[in-house]
């Protein structure tokens, strides 16, 4: 089963490195430079964790959660948070529930490996749902 | 009048990792414990079955008119608000999102009533906004202990600083701290047969 990750980063810089750290642990990565390219990717079947950054021009993290919802792109997906803010933004009201975790750039190799393995064994191992 | 204790978790962004964090250090506790986590209906399941990997107690998606029972723990299902009946039995109701979320912290904290026959703890980690504040307060109300989680350990310092703003929080501690706290509140129960390894 594949294990996907995907980085949603304006930031050149940031997405190089999440590649690398993905590559050391070999997982399969995908790379978007903006929410559209996410919703872009998502709609042609990625599934698995997204790495989310929240401060990006045009459209931001929020405004990308709140189309990758409403355009039924969520089930199959962890979502995961990138910022370099220490304070919570109130954007983030009445998303909050599709954001799993928040990690504060810059952050380490083995905390984001930790983070994306154990979500990645969620979305594995974790059936249908339906009981 | 069952007297079971019961202690009730409100939890949002950064929850799975410190709830790990929590249960992992928690031995097998005569309490209920019911996690009111702001998530998905497709990662409820998910994220029940991680922390019951790591849990020394069952963990399971909490069922509409099911009774709690010692030494379990539940998760609340997305998408709906939980609420208990008697301080013991599960409800679970569709309904307008409360502070934009379901289920919500403080509908389900704002559940319990009097007469409390257990012990009663409330707790409210890491997360995004105030949900949970005016819970603990109520919580708090009918006699209970009420912790919230440190800002250093939070992921997100939203919710707990909205639990401590309402002057209703005891304790303020980290998720191993608040798991030392619980272990010297509840006596331990044998751990269940189906965690037993």
């Amino acid at each position: 089963m594949p294990k996907r990750v995907m980085i949603v980063d304006d930031n050149e810089y940031v997405r190089l490195s999440v590649e690398i750290i993905c590559e050391s642990v070999e997982l399969e990565l995908a790379s978007a430079a903006s929410g559209e390219e996410c919703l872009r990717q998502l709609e042609a079947g990625f599934s698995g964790v997204i790495l989310m950054d929240i401060m990006m021009p045009e459209m931001d993290g929020w405004d990308t959660i709140r189309q990758i919802v409403a355009r039924g792109l969520y089930p199959g997906n962890v979502i995961v948070m990138l910022t370099g803010m220490g304070e919570p933004d109130a954007k983030m009201d009445g998303v909050q529930e599709y954001v799993t975790d928040y990690l504060t750039k810059p952050f380490g190799p083995d905390q984001l490996i930790e983070s994306l393995q154990y979500y990645l064994s969620l979305l594995q191992g974790g059936g249908d749902g339906d009981e | 009048m069952s007297r079971t204790s019961l202690v009730m978790i409100g939890v949002s962004t950064g929850g799975p990792p410190t709830l790990k964090e929590l249960f992992g250090a928690l031995p097998a506790l005569d309490a209920a414990f019911v996690i009111v986590l702001h998530i998905t209906p497709e990662m409820d399941y998910r994220i029940a079955q991680g922390l019951d990997q790591v849990a020394s107690m069952p963990v399971t998606l909490a069922r509409h008119g099911e009774y709690l029972r010692p030494g379990h723990v539940y998760l609340a299902p997305g998408g709906v608000h939980l609420k208990l009946e008697g301080n013991q039995k599960v409800v679970l109701c569709k309904g307008a999102r409360v502070n934009y979320v379901a289920p919500s912290v403080d509908v389900a904290m704002q559940s319990l009533t009097r007469p409390l026959w257990g012990k009663l703890v409330g707790i409210v980690l890491t997360g995004m906004g105030k949900d949970g504040a005016e819970g603990l307060r109520h919580l708090k109300s009918l006699g209970g202990l009420t912790m919230a989680q440190d800002q250093k350990s939070s992921v997100i310092y939203g919710m707990p600083k909205a639990a401590l703003q309402t002057g209703a929080v005891d304790l303020v501690l980290p998720p191993r701290g608040i798991a030392d706290k619980l272990v010297k509140l509840f006596p331990p129960l044998p751990v269940p047969l189906s965690k037993a390894t």
